[in-house]
């Protein structure tokens, strides 16, 4: 491995870049650390503030890197960061026979280029790798009086804020009411500037989850058939009510903060002693990702326990700026490895983030579910609606079945013992191969119109279906 | 939820679609809970109530008319182990079009395997695929699919019963052993079929076509439809019938073939015709001359200038007139006699050169051997590498090492890929991907080895479907 630390500070775009990876140099942080010194190549694992784990790989030939992050500095601190490790404690890394494939891609796209120059970044001259070791003195500590004038800051500003939220739900309460007067016919017709208005008085608001969920509405609503609309928008409009009057109630629980204002950090939840922990084999099921109107696209990343009986999901989500442009993903569908999961608390706990990875777990057959006896598919999402009636994906495991097509082409799940039963249309155009297929089992999101399908275990192995 | 609260819900979303309060409307129960407050809250409480009872107490309708589409058979062939399917999709996502891809599955196919329906499926016109994938292509072709293939053999009882792809694999298979059988079955059914399930009936008698077929192929010059006929008349003129319109006239196409071609003499001790395209002088008279090299047989051609098909091809000169060279390989291809096709190739293939490449034209009609004596040629040549893309029907995975060594192709692959001419990088991409159909998997290993080692990145697309071809050597794949 050929780095030493001039040439990394010569590569950082600026100080605040060094001094950010300074601080990532931790070992804890690289979950994976692995180098194959045939290919020139370093790659690791970096447990950045996302759900999912950045992916960071370099060439040491070249300096030529790529990392998953949406960081719009090149390079990046989680580059910067391994590059460091590479030159201050090569024996982190691990030897590697075969490259992951996720390196694979990024080597098959890369067309080598002669390194540039590299200290032609404006400000350079300013960079200094030992400034960005030393400890930040303005961290100093700080005297009682201080910590309780902020103290007492954070919560004046967390009372502004609940007066904020609580006032911009009154406005949406009177928003909702409107719509009922005006009639949801005309709602539905009007719905992408009726929504944009509220949701832009709710972010004013500092009501922001709350607003990007509003913004998704009409999208939601015109994936279905005109005639399904109103019930959706009955259903949408709803579960806001529900929410708001929930967040009245328990304006500092968590899971409602969450869904009206904002998130806790990672590091909250970490720290969160409430927070359920599973230790477990995961395979990533599917990912979908959506381009939101708030210019944001969410990731999300749907996971199944493997080691659980019944089945249990987990979701990995992440929110990144649409103008940083297509991210490399942190897992692929089908992937499987060993990790603790730490759950953002709620009533139906789903969401999740990685807290530590042990390692792969080899490809196989999803556990034996026992489907039970009960002929609804949909009793999951119900019992999940009784929990938290504002929720709008849930996760389910569907018992044997199949792919049918009405005459409109829709597809529909049905269960292969009740032919006459229950069926579950099918979100957006359906794979023609899949209508041929006996499903043993079939992970999907149902959002109370439709099926989104993630994945099923079949005759023919297992299927990627997200 | 009870019947009256299905009617009051039908009865209050009625009301909310056009606009108004609900409140009179809501079911008892519902009014219960949603009562005593503001006109605005008692609605937003029905709401969520309606909400919560449209999302959990009510389920989809289903239309009745929904189908179940037959179960896809499982193929002879077992399934390409799990953990090639990520070099499978690589090699896949870099064969650009469907005759790429089906390149793929026929390299899997010739080591025993097939591949997962979700990674690739047949379209159900296919006809160049493995014959494993017959059962997938009757499955696509299906909409109600209540037959099955059966597996005995073909006869006029059973006839409708086999699919099409499935009953064309089976009468090709007994053209090659009974050919005799096989005439009179498609004799006894071509007739109640389509003029397209016709056509593809009567293009099987190009397997083992004899002279006894001809009373056969006589008879349809009166079916009607004109493209069967047609066929009939190319696949009598590679017997040596002359075709129906060859009844030398003013208005017999032959003629007025005859009138582009100049007939020479060479040799000073012993005189020989010689044939060469006569010089064209507008793109008219270019593009009537090759619609007459389409539609005219070469035995009439040939009976034109008195000569036997054989001579006649012997005498043309080559390499005057590309596109004539052209449009006479493809008259060869499709009505020349065997002889005449075999004997071009030899002669082409023996002179080597730019001419060789057009027995490309001819290789539906080659015999294994001669296809790889071309391809080996190519290789050898090195100069038209590109060429080999263009070839079909030849089969997978017999290149061995020594048919790149011996020659300028891997030291011409080397350059390229050391190079910075990105057409030429462009060249070396497409040609690995032919190598990686033709390559046997240690050829595949070696070459890969031999491209990275001369600077391509390891992991580069190009190298996929070589990558997948080497993974696929005999023991231990299965595990």
């Amino acid at each position: 491995m050929e780095f030493d630390l001039k040439t990394i500070e010569a590569l950082a775009p600026d100080q605040a870049s060094l001094s950010a990876a300074s601080k990532l140099t931790k070992l804890s942080n690289w979950p994976r650390l692995e180098k194959n010194e045939q290919q020139a190549l370093i790659w690791g694992e970096c447990q950045g503030s996302g759900s999912n784990p950045y992916r960071v790989v370099v060439d040491t030939g070249d300096h030529g890197y790529k990392c998953t992050c949406p960081s719009r500095k090149f390079p990046c601190k989680h580059t910067l960061a391994l590059m460091w490790i590479a030159a201050t404690a090569p024996a982190s890394f691990t030897s590697a026979e075969s490259t992951p494939e996720w390196v694979n891609d990024w080597l098959g796209r890369r067309r080598k280029a002669t390194p540039p120059p590299a200290q032609s970044t404006p400000g350079a001259a300013a960079k200094s790798i030992d400034d960005a070791a030393r400890p930040d003195e303005s961290a100093a500590i700080e005297d009682v009086a201080t910590m309780e004038r902020r103290e007492a800051a954070q919560r004046k500003r967390a009372e502004d804020t609940r007066q904020a939220v609580s006032a911009a739900l009154d406005e949406l309460d009177q928003w909702i009411a409107d719509q009922l007067r005006l009639g949801l016919a005309g709602f539905v017709d009007a719905s992408s500037d009726r929504c944009r208005r509220i949701a832009a008085r709710l972010v004013d608001m500092k009501a922001t989850a709350l607003a990007g969920r509003i913004d998704e509405i009409p999208s939601r609503l015109m994936a279905l058939r005109s005639e399904e609309r109103p019930d959706a928008a009955i259903r949408e409009l709803g579960k806001l009510v529900l929410l708001a009057k929930a967040w009245r109630s328990a304006p500092d629980d968590p899971e409602l903060k969450r869904l009206v204002s904002t998130s806790e950090t990672r590091e909250q939840v970490l720290a969160n002693p409430d927070a359920r922990q599973v230790e477990s084999f995961w395979e990533v099921l599917g990912e979908k990702i959506e381009s939101r109107r708030d210019g944001l696209v969410s990731h999300s990343t749907w996971l199944l326990d493997l080691k659980c009986a019944t089945p249990q999901f987990a979701v990995l989500l992440d929110y990144f700026p649409a103008s940083a442009g297509r991210r490399s993903n942190a897992f692929a569908p089908g992937d499987r490895f060993d990790a603790r999961l730490v759950f953002y608390p709620s009533r139906k706990p789903l969401r999740a983030l990685v807290a530590e990875r042990m390692g792969e777990v080899m490809p196989g057959a999803w556990p034996d579910f026992t489907f039970g006896a009960a002929k609804d598919p949909l009793a999951t999402h119900a019992s999940h609606e009784d929990a938290a009636p504002w929720t709008t994906d849930c996760p389910l495991m569907l018992p044997p079945g199949a792919i049918l097509v009405d005459d409109r082409g829709t597809g529909w799940w049905q269960a292969r013992d009740d032919p006459q039963g229950i069926a579950l249309p099918i979100a957006g155009a359906v794979n023609q191969t899949l209508l041929g297929l006996d499903l043993a089992a079939t992970a999907a999101l149902w959002d109370g119109a439709r099926l989104d399908l993630l994945a099923a275990q079949s005759e023919f192995g297992r299927l990627d279906l997200s | 939820m009870n019947e009256g609260e299905q009617t009051g819900l039908a009865t209050m979303r009625d009301c909310w679609i056009t606009g108004g309060a609900t409140f009179d409307l809501a079911p008892t129960a519902w009014k219960a809970i949603a009562g005593g407050a503001s006109p605005d809250e008692q609605e937003r409480r029905l709401l969520a109530i309606a909400a919560q009872a449209l999302d959990v107490a009510l389920r989809p309708a289903a239309p009745k008319t929904l189908k179940r589409r037959p179960p896809l058979p499982r193929l002879a062939l077992p399934m390409l182990p799990e953990r090639l399917r990520p070099l499978l999709r690589t090699a896949l996502k870099h064969a650009v079009d469907a005759r790429r891809k089906t390149r793929v599955a026929t390299l899997v196919a010739s080591r025993g395997f097939v591949l997962h329906p979700m990674d690739w499926m047949p379209a159900a016109s296919d006809q160049s695929s493995p014959d494993v994938y017959a059962p997938w292509i009757d499955w696509q072709a299906s909409v109600d699919g209540e037959r099955h293939a059966p597996q005995e053999k073909l006869t006029a009882e059973n006839w409708d019963e086999f699919y099409p792809a499935a009953r064309r694999i089976a009468l090709a298979d007994m053209r090659r052993t009974e050919p005799a059988s096989a005439r009179m079955l498609i004799e006894a059914k071509a007739s109640g079929e389509p003029a397209e399930v016709r056509l593809a009936l009567i293009e099987l008698m190009r397997f083992g076509l004899s002279t006894e077929d001809a009373p056969f192929l006589k008879s349809l010059a009166t079916d009607r439809s004109g493209k069967v006929q047609d066929l009939a008349d190319r696949l009598l003129a590679r017997l040596g019938e002359h075709g129906h319109s060859s009844e030398g006239g003013a208005d017999d196409p032959a003629v007025e073939l005859a009138a582009f071609i100049s007939e020479g003499k060479s040799g000073f001790i012993r005189r020989r015709s010689i044939y060469t395209p006569a010089k064209l002088k507008s793109p008219a008279q270019e593009k009537r001359r090759a619609e007459l090299f389409e539609t005219c047989n070469l035995v009439d051609l040939a009976a034109r200038f008195g000569a036997s098909e054989p001579q006649f091809i012997g005498a043309w000169q080559f390499g005057a007139d590309n596109d004539a060279d052209i449009l006479i390989a493809r008259m060869v291809a499709a009505s020349g006699s065997d002889a005449a096709v075999t004997n071009m190739a030899d002669a082409l293939v023996a002179d080597g050169g730019k001419p060789a490449l057009l027995v490309l034209h001819l290789m539906p009609r080659l015999d294994s051997r001669r296809k790889r004596v071309l391809i080996r040629l190519i290789l050898k040549d090195s100069k038209y590498l590109g060429a080999l893309n263009l070839a079909e029907g030849i089969e997978a995975s017999w290149l061995e090492w020594g048919d790149l060594t011996n020659g300028q192709t891997l030291l011409a692959l080397r350059s390229a890929v050391a190079g910075n001419d990105d057409a030429a990088k462009r060249g070396v991409d497409e040609m690995l991907e032919t190598m990686g159909f033709l390559a046997t998997a240690a050829t595949a290993e070696k070459l890969i080895e031999d491209i990275i080692a001369a600077g391509m990145p390891p992991a580069a697309p190009s190298l996929g479907f070589l990558r997948l071809n080497a993974s696929l050597a005999g023991p231990g794949t299965n595990t």
